[in-house]
């Protein structure tokens, strides 16, 4: 596959009070790194539904970032614990249906970590890169109409 | 849900310019455009400042004008503006909710180089806005009262005037204090810069203010333990821990600290001077109370079964106050003659000294007391007073220690004990199991002279079941009864041969020799068992003449239950221990014993003790010769007298049963203790058996229910490794000097041959004082009790506990302040290695005018100095330390250096990075102090130094720097080096962020709300920070801040309610399958399970809208309002398929 111009497309899934903050540190800081995830906040890490994850590849993406607080300072005492514990059955669901683990990845971002957003960032999106595009719904034979409600219903 | 998608939408979308933040990065003009393109879109608009007045009236006019549904607001990132974008949706007539934001400056704009790129972003995030808005729904804010109330955490300058400030706004506060006192650092201070007033002067007032205020409660030497609730209705646990000093009696008069012996380094003093165990914090303390530092509490004290004072007695030893420390020890222990002789003294084990080198002689500390008292009986015992007589009459059998313990604890309360003594001498097993050789029967006999003395009643030769029974006792008139038979029956080692003559058992040998009876002993004597009564038997027989003795034991040494002092003298008299060894068969000649047929054993797994279990070694069967066999396994308690119509109860171990603390056995009045109940033990243990039901006893006659509580209150509760606070004793004690415990005089090998002699003699004073001198005072309190006795206030109370109060409130302000930066931790500065070398804050105490050397700066050799050198930026502005400007070291070092000027004719030398005196009236300080005639070197100060190179060198310290202005290395040669230590977050600062949920900043301190326009706010709503908790500051800044956290709470509070967002979860009941997964999951318990109809239930005054069950429920059934899945998922795929949605319309 010619990777040479791909742009991958990356969707990233923010807690609001610790990475979407860090987040927007990194922003205030202008720390600069790729355009090419587009941020999704949520209150907590623990909000974030499977759901999310595999409709973001669904609908074309091609690496998913998972951003909390850090262990412990969670605003909401412990939704992050939640999602970590998650995590590993989510990467193992997503392997079954032929996504690389490398395209997802979980990271603890404090509101202070602009720098670290900037870099895990500059990281991810040069390793989703790597790894080229995923097609997901075209690799599936899965036309988005067919399983777009059935996505929305289905749970984990 | 779906109805929401089915109208058709009129959605404005407006895209800020936000100056050249946004459009100097996006093509805004190109993003409007297609914004315009996307379904359901009526209008796109740029604007310069949407957040101007100007832009936000164009959202209200297109609401009204074009009948706007929806509004999407494409600019900065919505922690910033969401709430303006709102309101004005909300003036317009529609409801705030149906409102998006799209964040294209912080995660767009700023962060991007292309400016293709960004552009493509924007839309991207556009797209996904309005996606997602067509999915919003209208939410009512959720209202909820404003507790008045308000917490402040920390006692500094910031939170004195954040406390005050709410207080005069009439408003209740509870001011939570770490240390003993307010103050904080300002109260440390000499100076303060640049006026040069008195810290103290200026700062006292406030506290004292504080101290009085109708509606401040202050809450000092306390800690916030946990929170819980959310803005406007907090629930905080505070631990107030104990003073042990009552507050309001304390007239801080200080005659306790004059009698204190343990000297602490003083904290507030920066450890240059020394307090007191009992102390108060300063003199100008607000509270004005003394208290006392028992954070550590002494494992003596804690490990013994009658919590003897064995710290406090070995410091009153140290002290000379010899008469205070046996009066002491008699407080709590009635046989103190017997208990210096024949303690296992746990205390020693336990003993911190130990992990140092070797622990305490705390047992034979007492002895020493008990010798001394001995020497002038009359002038030095003092008979207990027994305050108020009482006619109940308690029968207590068997006169051991359990006994004679608990008969005179009850005769110290009143009552009129009676006990019951089978044979013809008193004491039990102190009489007939402990060899006069240890402890000498007349030495006994004063002790129980004393107790008679005291009106308790020994009858001898009255035997249980024989004279009397335990029935007729109460017919007697004996209102209760404590039984303490003993375990005196010896067990058999059930092998062959047993009943040989020339087969003795161990207790019922030692009994007899104590009774004087003329004991024929063999010539080669072995004797079975490996505890202390084997151990005496042993050295028994080999005084009484026996030719050779052998000890034969199936463990080894460290497995022998035998005390270890006892085994070291056993083998010093020669007695032979064979270890390993398991006797089989006792084998005769001619009917008389001629030697034991033994097996070698070998150690095993460990068994349910925890010993290891001795396993045969086949084939290992061998002969021990003797003529005289002893057998000393284990005692059990003879249970024969027992009355079958009183029915107690008996375990399987043949040892009565009582409740372990009250020791009340299962027949209402009759109580038991001592080894009838726990089987062979110890003296020390059976005194705290008979201890505690003297105190049973007490309520029993009272007609109070039987309680466990008073017992541990007394310190007779179980004891266990646990309740000794944990400390690294070789870290904390390093520098204490090493050095052996004493040595006890004793008599020689020689000596003790063929008699009963007591084998350890007196010790010299001398010796005592040593020994007594070597305690840590590791408490530190050592509970003396001192401080009680001459307290006049009666205001010291040793046994106050540490308190939990919960508060609510509905405000908290944040003020824990800052700590400073160890220059341990950069070596080159010989902070620690060399005397002259001191801290900021140690140059604050040394200058103040109460600290060590009364204001007189001084050199550690008590010389004035004659040249000072003064390293700014130590710990700051240094990227191996922190990376910051601490921000008041440049001025505090000019404030030094003027005092130095000042008090001294020394050369001061500033050496400085740059120089920051950006405050009012500081350059002006600067200059002063140029014309003061203050050296200047720009460098920081790179080595100190006392490598000398020249004779103007010698004995001084060099400071190595590189002058950057003449751009030279020089050697600076001084006699005083003061290291401006730069300030950094406290050491708890990452239990606070969590109990307070909010965040750090990456040097850190605490994260305000926003660095410029919410400087005192936090994420968390209703929780604000005040002073140096936020960042480096100095005092002006501090009270600016302090005040405007009170400026912030008093508001909120005022208006009287807050507005929660109502983004909380609601579970649909026709769907819920009832599997409460969610229960588990949600964090604050804010789901419930309804019983009736089987399903979970949101409690939404509870749901804080983390949405974690949303995403964890099997089924799906949750929705989190502003946050559903549909929105989500709708934001998702505007996001990934921008372009196909701009084409489709």
């Amino acid at each position: 596959m010619n990777q040479k111009g791909f742009e991958p497309k990356i969707i990233g899934f923010l807690c609001t009070w610790c990475s979407y903050t860090g987040a927007d540190m990194a922003g205030t800081s202008r720390m600069k790194y790729p355009s090419n995830i587009v941020i999704v906040r949520v209150m907590c890490s623990g909000r974030i539904d499977p759901t999310f994850v595999l409709k973001a590849f669904q609908d074309g993406a091609d690496g998913v970032l998972i951003a909390g607080c850090h262990p412990g300072d969670c605003h909401y005492i412990n939704g992050n614990m939640k999602t970590m514990r998650r995590y590993p059955l989510m990467v193992k669901l997503l392997e079954g249906f032929g996504i690389e683990k490398e395209r997802i990845r979980l990271e603890w971002v404090s509101a202070a970590e602009g720098e670290k957003f900037s870099t895990v960032v500059k990281d991810f999106t040069a390793k989703v890169k790597k790894i080229g595009p995923l097609n997901w719904s075209v690799q599936a034979g899965v036309s988005k109409e067919a399983s777009s409600p059935g996505l929305k219903e289905a749970r984990l | 849900m779906s109805d929401l998608k089915n109208n058709t939408h009129k959605i404005g979308v407006y895209v800020c310019d936000c100056g050249s933040n946004i459009a100097g990065m996006v093509d805004v003009p190109e993003v409007v455009k297609f914004a315009s393109t996307l379904p359901n879109v009526a209008i796109a608009r740029e604007h310069k400042y949407m957040c101007s007045d100007p832009g936000q009236d164009t959202i209200k006019k297109d609401i009204k004008e074009l009948g706007l549904t929806r509004v999407v607001v494409s600019s900065c990132s919505p922690l910033m503006h969401e709430p303006t974008f709102r309101n004005a949706v909300q003036d317009a007539g529609l409801n705030q909710y149906l409102f998006q934001m799209a964040n294209i400056r912080e995660q767009c704009s700023w962060v991007t180089e292309d400016r293709i790129k960004a552009t493509e972003k924007a839309k991207k995030l556009v797209a996904a806005a309005v996606e997602r808005v067509i999915l919003h729904e209208p939410l009512k804010l959720k209202e909820v009262a404003v507790n008045p109330n308000v917490l402040v955490v920390g006692g500094g300058i910031a939170g004195i005037e954040a406390a005050l400030q709410i207080a005069n706004s009439g408003k209740k506060v509870y001011l939570v204090e770490k240390s003993p006192s307010i103050g904080g650092h300002m109260a440390q201070l000499d100076k303060t810069f640049p006026t040069l007033d008195c810290s103290a002067c200026i700062l006292t007032p406030k506290m004292v203010q504080v101290g009085r205020h109708p509606n401040i409660e202050l809450m000092s030497y306390s800690e916030v333990t946990d929170v819980s609730g959310f803005v406007g209705n907090f629930k905080v646990k505070v631990k107030k821990k104990s003073k042990f000093v009552e507050q309001e009696k304390c007239k801080a008069c200080g005659d306790c600290e004059k009698e204190c012996p343990v000297e602490r380094d003083d904290e507030y003093e920066m450890k240059m001077k020394k307090r007191k165990a009992i102390y108060r914090y300063f003199p100008q303390a607000v509270p004005n109370t003394f208290l006392i530092d028992k954070t550590e509490r002494p494992p003596c004290k804690i490990t013994c079964p009658i919590e003897q004072d064995a710290s406090g007695y070995t410091a009153l030893i140290a002290q000379k106050k010899y008469q205070q420390a046996i009066d002491l020890v008699r407080k709590k222990n009635p046989l103190p003659i017997v208990c210096s002789r024949v303690c296992y003294h746990p205390c020693e084990t336990a003993c911190r000294r130990g992990d140092l080198d070797e622990p305490i002689s705390i047992c034979h500390l007492k002895r020493f007391l008990v010798d001394w008292e001995m020497e002038k009986p009359e002038e030095r015992y003092k008979k207990p007073e027994i305050k108020n007589e009482r006619e109940e009459k308690v029968a207590i059998i068997g006169s051991g220690p359990a006994g004679l313990a608990c008969a005179y604890d009850l005769r110290l309360l009143g009552y009129q004990p009676t006990i019951f003594e089978e044979l013809d001498v008193v004491g039990g097993m102190l009489h007939t199991g402990i060899p006069e050789y240890r402890l000498p029967k007349k030495l006994l006999k004063k002790e129980i002279d004393r107790m008679k003395d005291l009106g308790i009643k020994i009858k001898t030769n009255t035997k249980i079941g024989k004279n009397f029974t335990l029935g007729n006792l109460k017919k007697q008139g004996f209102d209760a009864v404590f039984i303490a038979t003993g375990a005196h029956k010896g067990l058999k080692m059930k092998i062959p041969g047993e009943e040989l003559a020339g087969v003795f058992d161990g207790v019922e040998f030692l009994r007899e020799v104590s009774l004087g009876k003329k004991m024929e002993v063999g010539k080669r004597v072995a004797v079975i068992g490996g505890g202390n009564t084997a151990v005496d038997v042993a050295r028994t027989v080999w005084r009484l003449g026996a030719d050779e003795v052998n000890i034969v034991y199936r463990r080894t040494i460290k497995e022998m239950p035998a005390a270890a002092h006892e085994i070291e003298e056993t083998q010093k008299e020669g007695i032979k221990i064979t270890y390993l060894t398991a006797p089989l068969e006792i084998i005769q000649k001619n009917g008389k014993v001629s030697g034991i047929k033994c097996i070698k054993m070998k150690l095993g797994e460990p068994d349910s003790s925890g010993r290891r279990r001795p396993v045969p070694v086949e084939g290992s069967e061998h002969e021990i010769k003797s003529d005289m066999v002893i057998a000393a396994v284990s005692q059990a308690p003879d249970l024969s007298f027992m009355d079958p119509s009183l029915q107690l109860k008996v375990s399987k171990w043949e040892t009565l049963e009582t409740d372990p603390l009250t020791m009340v056995t299962n027949q209402e009045g009759v109580f038991a203790g001592g080894d009838l109940v726990t089987g062979p033990a110890t003296v020390v243990e059976a005194l705290a058996c008979g201890k505690r039901a003297a105190i049973s006893i007490d309520r029993y006659l009272n007609n109070l229910p039987l309680d466990s509580k008073p017992i541990i209150e007394a310190g007779l509760g179980r004891k266990s490794k646990d309740d000794i606070p944990k400390i690294d004793v070789k870290e904390k004690y390093k520098d204490k000097p090493r050095k052996p415990r004493m040595q006890i005089p004793g008599l020689s090998i020689k000596e003790r041959a063929g008699n009963f002699k007591e084998v350890e003699l007196s010790i010299p004073e001398k010796l005592a004082l040593e020994e007594a001198s070597r305690c840590l005072q590791c408490g530190p309190c050592v509970e003396c009790f001192e401080c009680v006795r001459v307290c006049e206030a009666k205001a010291v109370n040793h046994s106050l506990a540490d308190q939990t109060v919960e508060l609510d409130v509905g405000a908290v302000v944040i003020a824990t302040g800052f700590d400073t930066y160890d220059p341990v931790l950069a070596p080159q500065y010989g902070y620690k290695k060399y005397d002259n070398v001191l801290t900021s804050m140690e140059f604050e105490r040394l200058s103040h005018a109460g600290g060590v050397t009364g204001g007189r700066i001084l050199l550690k050799n008590g010389k004035e100095p004659e040249s000072v050198a003064i390293l700014h930026c130590i710990g700051s502005r240094d990227e191996n330390a922190n990376e910051y400007c601490s921000r008041v070291c440049c001025m505090y070092s000019l404030k030094f250096a003027h005092l130095v000027k000042e008090k001294t004719p020394a050369k001061v030398y500033e050496l400085y990075i740059d120089m920051r005196s950006f405050g009012k009236g500081y350059e002006e300080f600067y200059k002063r102090l140029m014309h003061e005639g203050v050296l200047f070197v720009r460098g920081k100060g790179a080595e100190i130094t006392d490598v000398v190179e020249n004779e103007e060198e010698k004995g001084k310290l060099i400071v190595k720097c590189e002058d950057t202005l003449l751009g030279f290395v020089r050697r600076i040669p001084v006699d005083m080096v003061i290291l401006s230590t730069g300030l950094q977050p406290q050491k708890d600062v990452a239990e606070v962020t969590r109990l307070f949920t909010i965040q750090r900043s990456r040097d850190g301190f605490f994260l305000e709300k926003h660095p410029k326009l919410a400087p005192v706010a936090t994420a968390t709503d209703g929780v604000f920070l005040a002073g140096a908790c936020q960042g480096p500051k100095d005092i002006p800044d501090s009270v600016a801040q302090g005040a405007g956290a009170a400026a912030n709470v008093i508001a909120m509070i005022d208006k009287g309610v807050v507005s929660i967002e109502p983004i909380v979860s609601y579970i649909d009941p026709e769907k819920c399958a009832g599997c409460k997964l969610c229960l588990t999951l949600c964090p604050y318990n804010a789901i419930e399970f309804n019983q009736e109809k089987k399903v979970s239930q949101v409690q939404e005054a509870l749901c804080k809208g983390c949405g974690t069950c949303v995403a964890s429920c099997p089924s799906g059934v949750p929705i989190q309002y502003g946050f559903r899945d549909e929105q989500i998922l709708a934001e998702i795929e505007g996001a990934l398929e921008s372009e196909t949605l701009a084409v489709n319309k």
